[in-house]
């Protein structure tokens, strides 16, 4: 076997996703918080390859090219709506969206 | 020597996609962050390649790091990147306890993987010169997974539309005109601040 | 026959239920039309009943019609059926025919109402429920009809509902009903208990072991006997009606002297079987009726409302037949109440002409020398009078004597109720010629002269003058179907269904002696009456009694009222107060205002979850999942 085990691959899109989550969590600019999704798909995809490599079938690798496709879809419409919010001259703040408050 | 070589190569990529992946979520310039995804992108190419899934590393370069992320680049210069502080503003404890929710899912996956799989998760198949290639992904795109292709194709679609729509002058309406015209209905408060009612600053109470 | 009582019986309810539906489809008039149309097919049914009844043998004169079974209960079977025999079948005949004769009357009385429809709406309906109160072959229909005849009462008394002093009569005729169906409804359970049985056959059938126990025939004779009380308003649940008299005069004609107050009456000759097996019930029946007949007759020397002095006499003369009725004098008693229907009904509605005339007036003080000015309500009015009195030939000379006759034939206590009943006459007839020769006596006053208003000649709307003369009639002949000692045709005729086996308690027939004695003393004391009520009221105008203190107490009606207000209904209302106070407010109010106050802290201490915050649901989206991957590694290890 050649380079590490796929438990490294694993480990590893475990830190991207709990980064991405962080990101999520704590930033407010909506844009970075777009980009730590992204952050956190990709940590997904990774595993999805790596689930592949170990038992041969190439369906992760399918399943990867499907979240990638969708997640360029959500870019699409995340930014079309910051866009949006821009153009009615709101703030870029999470935390200034509070309509849902009960 | 092979073996050595990739793992060389999976450590720096490793490296390099952490880092990234901090600068992303740390940068207070949001172009300096799109940027680090891109980084973050790159490197993510290279460990599917070295997992042999030649295609999604050339799928992810071209489509992820090639397109979207302009789209992104776009987007942030056409805002004009306003820099903000990370981890300024909202409820103290919102910081205290996003570190700890995102910690315990690390931990969490650590667990599982480490522990809870055993060694069941530590040797590769064998695979032959195709795996990963476009034959194969092509053909089973058409006929296993047919459905996902054409669904996939769908959102493709949907999102386009949605894209449009929220691009479009005709939703603007009277705001475009500028400047922060008070008004009423809909779910929107009047610009600049939304719902100016509570400041998010200082709500320790929350 | 059968099909011709429940057409009798059904007319009545179609005519309410055309009227309630036709609404404003249907002119006033109309509605008079239609609801006098449907009391009048009724009234040709029973005579048709009547005719085809009289055409079988007199041992099967007793038909049962079932439309089905209503109540099946264990052994218990009730169901929906009339029952015609020769009593149902004469009350029948009163009902419609008098009925009819006031719904045609009310034509030209209520013309001109708001609300005209609706009151023949509940005329036909009254007419229906007194009908099935008649008809009813069981004692649960009997009930029921009893219950709707008090409905239709209450509605109509509260007619003019605009006015509290009639919605109060209404509630309080209600009320004092209730308290009579409430005992009888215990009779009925205590029948159910006893005998298994509701109907009249089957009761009646097991009277004989009913009587074996001492107390249970006693109870259930009482509970009717409260019932009759009530409905018939003798003392002591006598003070509803006086009152009653708010309500419009064929209402007061129609149900509170011709047919509803007399269902008291008919209920003891219907369930005679019991009362005879009780007979000390049958004799407090008997006694309520002559205490009620001189206290009525008391009471009525000193009224002021023309209605009310026709109440009180109506009162006095219901005591008359409980009076036969408890003594066992049941066709004698059923025939008085046949020509005091006439001559009642007669005497309310000359009245309402009057009143009419005067526009609404009823105090007779303002009144006189009508005798003029109206001089065909007059002769009317003077028909009635003597036949009130008693007076030969009209009819009811021939019934209350008839039944005084049978008082003195009755043993020591019946010759006591004997001597109450002739003190009666005397004051029946001081009372009525009273109330003559104020309203119609002496020259017009001045607000007779003032606001009398006449259509013309005539005294009266054609409706009201006609059916007046047609009851004029019938008093006058009326009691000639039954001359004692010469024939007795209804005697006969009601006989097969008073067929009892108690020698001593056989049809009272008084021999010759005793009827002689009791006419010549009746009419003499009633002449005697008639004099004094000249003396004091036509020559000239003195208020008797004159002492103060009998005045008032016979004015304050002796006091009914006020000792029921002190006894009943302040101490009702005092425990009401209390536990609105004590308990209703704080524990009930204070629950529901606690499980709101509850509720809504509840909801608001949850709705500070909802920050509004975007990160903080999207921390709660997070948290979940970690809380879930723990669950699921730990649980499928």
């Amino acid at each position: 076997m050649m380079g590490p085990e796929i438990n490294a691959y694993l480990i590893l899109a475990a830190f991207l996703f709990a980064t991405g989550a962080l990101g999520v969590l704590i930033r407010r600019s909506p844009l970075i918080v777009l980009l730590s999704l992204e952050i956190m798909l990709n940590g997904a995809n990774l595993a999805l390859i790596a689930f592949s490599r170990r038992f041969g079938e190439i369906d992760g690798q399918i399943f990867a090219l499907a979240v990638m496709a969708v997640a360029a879809s959500e870019v699409v419409v995340g930014l079309g709506l910051i866009v949006a919010m821009a153009r009615r001259h709101l703030d870029l703040d999470v935390d200034k969206l509070t309509t849902l408050r009960g | 020597m092979g073996n050595f070589l990739v793992w060389v190569v999976w450590v720096a990529a490793a490296f390099a996609c952490l880092g990234s992946a901090v600068a992303v979520i740390t940068f207070a310039n949001p172009f300096y962050s799109a940027l680090a995804l891109v980084g973050n992108l790159g490197s993510l190419a290279v460990l599917y390649l070295l997992l042999s899934a030649e295609f999604v590393a050339a799928a992810q370069m071209l489509v992820y790091a090639g397109a979207v992320m302009v789209m992104f680049l776009f987007v942030i210069a056409y805002l004009g990147g306003r820099a903000e502080t990370p981890w300024a503003g909202g409820p103290g404890w919102q910081a205290v306890a996003a570190v700890g929710a995102a910690g315990a899912l690390l931990v969490e996956i650590v667990v599982a993987v480490g522990l809870k799989a055993g060694g069941r998760l530590s040797e590769e198949a064998d695979v032959d010169a195709f795996f990963g290639g476009p034959h194969e992904i092509g053909r089973l795109f058409l006929t296993d997974h047919l459905l996902a292709f054409e669904i996939t194709s769908i959102v493709l679609l949907i999102a386009a539309i949605g894209g449009v729509i929220l691009g479009s002058n005709a939703r603007s309406g009277p705001e475009s005109t500028g400047g922060s015209p008070a008004r009423a209905g809909g779910t929107r408060s009047p610009a600049p601040s939304i719902s100016a009612a509570q400041p998010p600053e200082g709500e320790a109470a929350r | 026959m059968t099909a011709a009582a429940w057409v009798c019986l059904l007319a009545p309810l179609a005519g309410a239920l055309l009227v309630t539906l036709l609404g404003t489809r249907l002119s006033r008039d109309g509605a008079g039309y239609v609801a006098t149309a449907s009391v009048a097919v009724a009234f040709g049914a029973a005579v048709f009943s009547f005719f085809s009844l009289l055409g079988r043998d007199p041992e099967d004169r007793a038909a049962r019609s079932d439309a089905w079974t209503w109540l099946s209960v264990g052994d218990l079977d009730v169901s929906l059926g009339i029952l015609v025999d020769p009593l149902s079948v004469l009350m029948m005949l009163i009902v419609t025919g008098v009925g009819a004769l006031i719904v045609a009357y009310s034509i030209g009385y209520m013309h001109g109402d708001d609300e005209e429809r609706r009151f023949f709406a509940y005329m036909a309906f009254f007419v229906f429920s007194m009908l099935l109160l008649v008809e009813s072959g069981n004692f649960l229909i009997l009930l029921v009809g009893w219950g709707l005849v008090g409905l239709s009462s209450y509605l109509l008394i509260g007619f003019h509902h605009e006015r509290p002093s009639a919605i109060a009569a209404a509630k309080k005729a209600f009320i004092m009903n209730a308290a009579g169906d409430a005992a009888m409804a215990l009779a009925l359970f205590l029948l159910i208990v006893n005998t298994g049985a509701l109907d009249y056959g089957g009761v009646f059938g097991q009277v004989e072991q009913l009587a074996s126990g001492e107390w249970v025939v006693n109870l259930v004779a009482l509970g009717l006997l409260a019932g009759a009380v009530a409905k018939s308003a003798q003392i002591p649940l006598h003070t509803w009606l006086p009152d009653a008299m708010e309500g419009p005069t064929p209402v007061s004609a129609l149900i509170h002297a011709a047919t509803m107050v007399t269902a008291g009456v008919f209920l003891l000759v219907r369930c005679h079987p019991i009362f005879e097996a009780a007979p000390r019930i049958q004799d407090l029946a008997a006694g309520i009726g002559a205490v009620t007949l001189l206290v009525a007759g008391l009471i009525a020397l000193v009224q002021t409302d023309i209605k009310r002095v026709i109440a009180y006499s109506t009162m006095s003369q219901i005591g008359y037949m409980f009076l036969g009725a408890g003594l066992g004098a049941y066709a004698n008693g059923m025939f008085h109440l046949m020509t005091h229907a006439f001559f009642k009904a007669l005497l309310f509605l000359a009245a309402g002409i009057v009143i009419h005339a005067l526009l609404g007036e009823q105090d007779m003080r303002k009144m006189g020398g009508l005798r003029r000015l109206l001089p065909r309500t007059w002769l009317f009015f003077l028909i009635g009078g003597l036949a009130l009195a008693g007076m030969p030939p009209l009819s009811g000379f021939f019934s209350k004597d008839s039944v005084l006759a049978s008082a003195l034939d009755a043993g020591t206590y019946g010759q006591i109720l004997w001597v109450a009943g002739l003190i009666g006459a005397l004051l029946t007839g001081i009372y009525t010629f009273r109330m003559i020769f104020m309203v119609f006596g002496g020259e017009p006053s001045a607000f007779v002269q003032e606001h009398l208003h006449k259509e013309g000649d005539a005294e009266g709307p054609f409706w009201m003058t006609s059916t007046v003369a047609v009851l004029a009639l019938l008093a006058v002949v009326g009691g000639w179907i039954q001359i004692a000692g010469l024939w007795h045709p209804l005697a006969s005729f009601l006989d097969p269904i008073l067929a009892v086996e108690r020698e001593h308690l056989a049809l009272r027939e008084p021999s010759g002696w005793e009827d002689l004695l009791t006419s010549v003393l009746a009419v003499g004391l009633g002449l005697v009456g008639i004099w004094l009520a000249w003396r004091i009221y036509g020559v000239r105008r003195t208020e008797a009694p004159a002492g103060a203190g009998l005045r008032r107490v016979l004015e304050q009606k002796f006091f009914f009222d006020e000792v029921y207000d002190a006894v009943f209904y302040r101490p009702a209302a005092g425990i009401a107060r209390m536990w609105t106070r004590w308990i209703e407010a704080p524990l009930i109010g204070g629950s529901l205002r606690g499980l709101a106050a509850g509720t809504r802290d509840a909801g608001g201490r949850v709705t500070q979850v909802q920050t509004g915050f975007l990160r903080n649901y999207a921390l709660a989206i997070a948290a979940g999942l970690a809380v879930l991957a723990v669950v699921f590694l730990s649980v499928r290890a």
